[in-house]
């Protein structure tokens, strides 16, 4: 072997090498002056709606605390990581945030798919993760000891919230629900058919393709079932077609789109176009009040203290933004509970005795031992296309995790 | 591919795996080992591009059957590791046969885009054959078993990893300096010419693909030995774009180049990640500028002094 190949293997070594970090102390990510919090999410990259401001919202309210003094005199230091909304990229990012950069805990994970690639690392390494706006009912169901999320509100509940709006507000006795045929449309079917047997209406459940087209066979076989009320609880495209093909086929009853389509309201009513279409349609939101509202006001003008550059952007805060608040809520609230020599497992004990109002979502959050997911409720809004009429109340679902 | 430069990968890889496990973090070990994944995966590739001439735009696809063959091998009927990541590429290889077939009868772009199809296929059963893949839900990959013991880590999975990534580069080395490896490289240069001096062109081809997509399923079976969940978007075509530009700018026809790229571009990948609103960019000028200046790959260039 020469001298150069030599040369190449110590450089090889040494890139390697140069990933590695500072050792760790025994409570990893904790000094006397501050905790090490770790955050993931959507960056950059085609999901980049999803989270990047979610994260934003998260880390101004650590800023907000460590203001006010921190916790327990520790100022919150937050190590920031790109997952690109992509399984691989999320477990990179969690092995680097957890072995490299020694975190005290997770706070992370905006996309509900690729959160369940870290779930088994997570759980053996035992380190306490937080999910920032991810439903992650495939990482909640079955509850692991150190995973908390649905901080929005999981698929389940979401099911389950939307068939109380329907059968309670609206008195409908015979509800059509539109779903997907993936995993995400069986889940929050499993809410919604709970919900109906429990008040004891009747569900008539369709499922379609999330790149369906052509949404005439669905939308007549809803008619002719003679359903009282619609629930669309697809993503935004069917939802659109769903809604446009309703007014064609002149269905009348009240229609209910659930939260997973109205990421962008005014783009949904343009690509339907009519304003016909809209005579009984309502949405689901998960925020306790209209976005932008007096209730909210104060997350978002702690946005633009925070973000002057991003706030001055047309297309920002981003639609999710407040869903940053109550993970973030929940991860200062255990920390301040686990007290002033606060271990991994103290947190945990914490995160499981959580249970407050966070002002900021439909319900409250609360998270027991044997439950994970920590927001069930949603709010209602009648949608005419253009503005938004307030439901009074709060809509929430009842099912709960019974075991495999 | 040098018998010094195999011998200095040999004893780079063995010193890395007794001393990486005991000095790095476990992030810099599942670095390691994705790295070692793509190697493999690039080496696939590297035969049916760079040694055939025959072009493939299904490598994820094959990459996708070995990990899902591997995983269920393993989850269902309980196969051991090597077991598990044999079946894998097998399975892989009787796909990649099939599009060697195809392969006799179109050539160029049209094969191009015949394979390209089958990529997008395969990710859509990928996807919607949830009873089987866990569809968009993805799958939850037992831990690997090797002697009856579970691999629970990236530092236990590394040696194994590095281990048969070493086969793999000594395997695709003695290919290029075989018989075959001249016959790769007579099909792709001039298939008529081939025919002329006696190599069974046909025959060539095929073997150039079922090998292919063997070692892509065979890697597919190594990712099983450290990951313990995937999902149909990482087997996109994106993947697959990521493992050509790894050979195309390592070095197209050259094993030290797809064995090269493999590992700086997975790294660049990797660390670029740390610079979420420039990545893209930097990628783009990286491989702007590679082709620019050393359009016949890095690591050809750097053989050559």
């Amino acid at each position: 072997m020469t001298k150069h190949s030599l040369c190449r293997i110590a450089l090889a070594v040494a890139a390697l090498a140069g990933l590695a970090g500072p050792a760790r102390a025994d409570e990893p990510g904790l000094t006397p002056t501050t905790i090490r919090i770790g955050m993931f999410g959507p960056l950059s990259g085609a999901s980049m709606a999803y989270g990047f401001d979610v994260m934003n919202a998260a880390r101004m309210y650590y800023d907000k605390i460590n203001k006010e003094g921190g916790i327990h005199g520790r100022k919150i230091e937050v190590v920031q990581e790109d997952d690109r909304c992509n399984a691989n990229d999320v477990v990179a990012a969690v092995k680097k945030l957890v072995e490299q950069d020694g975190v005290f805990l997770l706070n992370g994970g905006s996309c509900s798919a690729p959160v369940v690639a870290a779930k088994d690392y997570v759980v053996r390494s035992g380190v306490p993760w937080v999910m920032l706006n991810a439903s992650g009912d495939g990482a909640l169901y079955p509850p692991q000891p150190n995973i908390y999320g649905a901080f929005s509100i999981s698929q389940r509940a979401m099911g389950g919230s939307v068939v109380e709006f329907a059968s309670k507000e609206l008195k409908a006795k015979k509800i059509a629900y539109i779903n997907h045929d993936d995993a995400y449309g069986a889940w929050n079917l499993e809410g919604a058919r709970f919900q109906a047997k429990d008040n004891g209406v009747t569900l008539v459940p369709e499922a379609v393709s999330p790149s369906i087209t052509d949404v005439t066979a669905p939308v007549l076989k809803m008619r002719a079932s003679g359903a009282d009320a619609l629930v669309i609880a697809t993503y935004a495209r069917p939802a659109q077609l769903i809604l446009k093909k309703a007014q064609e086929l002149g269905f009348n009853k009240p229609i209910v789109i659930a939260v997973n389509a109205i990421a962008n309201l005014k783009q949904l009513a343009e690509n339907v176009g009519s304003k016909d279409a809209f005579r009984n349609v309502y949405i689901e939101e998960v925020l306790a009040a209209k976005p932008g509202s007096e209730k909210l006001a104060w997350i978002y003008d702690l946005y633009k203290a925070n973000y002057p550059d991003l706030a001055g952007k047309p297309d920002h805060p981003q639609v999710y933004m407040p869903y940053g608040i109550p993970s973030a809520m929940t991860v200062v609230r255990a920390l301040q509970a686990a007290g002033p020599n606060p271990t991994r497992a103290k947190v945990i004990e914490a995160l499981d005795r959580t249970d407050f109002d966070s002002g900021v979502m439909a319900g409250p959050i609360v998270l027991t031992k044997t439950e994970h997911a920590a927001q069930k409720a949603s709010t209602y809004f009648k949608f005419d296309g253009e503005g938004l009429t307030a439901v009074p109340g709060s809509f929430a679902s009842r099912w709960t995790y019974q075991g495999q | 591919m040098s018998v010094r430069v195999l011998a200095a990968v040999a004893v780079l890889l063995i010193g890395l795996s007794l001393a990486l496990p005991a000095l790095a973090t476990g992030y810099v070990v599942y670095i390691g080992n994705l790295l070692l994944v793509f190697v493999v995966l690039s080496l696939g590739l590297h035969i049916v591009i760079g040694e055939a001439g025959q072009f493939s735009l299904a490598h994820a696809a094959f990459y996708g059957i070995g990990i899902y063959t591997a995983a269920l091998s393993s989850k269902v009927l309980g196969l051991p590791f090597l077991a598990a990541l044999l079946a894998g590429g097998l399975l892989a290889a009787l796909c990649g046969l099939a599009i060697g077939i195809l392969s006799l009868r179109m050539r160029d772009i049209y094969l191009a885009l015949s394979t390209f199809a089958f990529g997008e296929a395969m990710q859509w059963v990928f996807l919607n054959w949830t009873p089987v893949t866990g569809g968009p839900n993805g799958l939850a990959i037992p831990p690997a078993q090797v002697l009856g013991q579970p691999i629970l880590s990236d530092k236990a999975a590394f040696p194994i990893v590095a281990g048969v990534t070493l086969v793999v580069v000594a395997l695709v080395a003695g290919l290029h300096a075989s018989g075959l490896g001249r016959a790769f490289r007579a099909v792709r240069e001039s298939e008529v010419a081939a025919a002329a001096v006696g190599i069974d062109v046909r025959r060539t081809k095929l073997l150039a693909f079922t090998l292919s997509a063997f070692l892509a399923g065979a890697a597919g079976g190594l990712f099983t030995t450290f990951s313990t969940f995937i999902h149909p978007d990482s087997l996109g075509f994106q993947t697959t774009i990521l493992v050509l530009t790894m050979i195309v700018v390592g070095g197209v026809g050259s094993v030290t180049g797809a064995l090269g790229g493999a590992i700086v571009f997975g790294l660049v990948s990797e660390l670029l990640r740390q610079v979420p609103s420039y990545q893209e960019m930097i990628y783009g000028g990286i491989l702007i500028l590679v082709m620019m200046y050393a359009p016949r790959g890095v690591f050809t260039l750097v053989g050559r002094r």
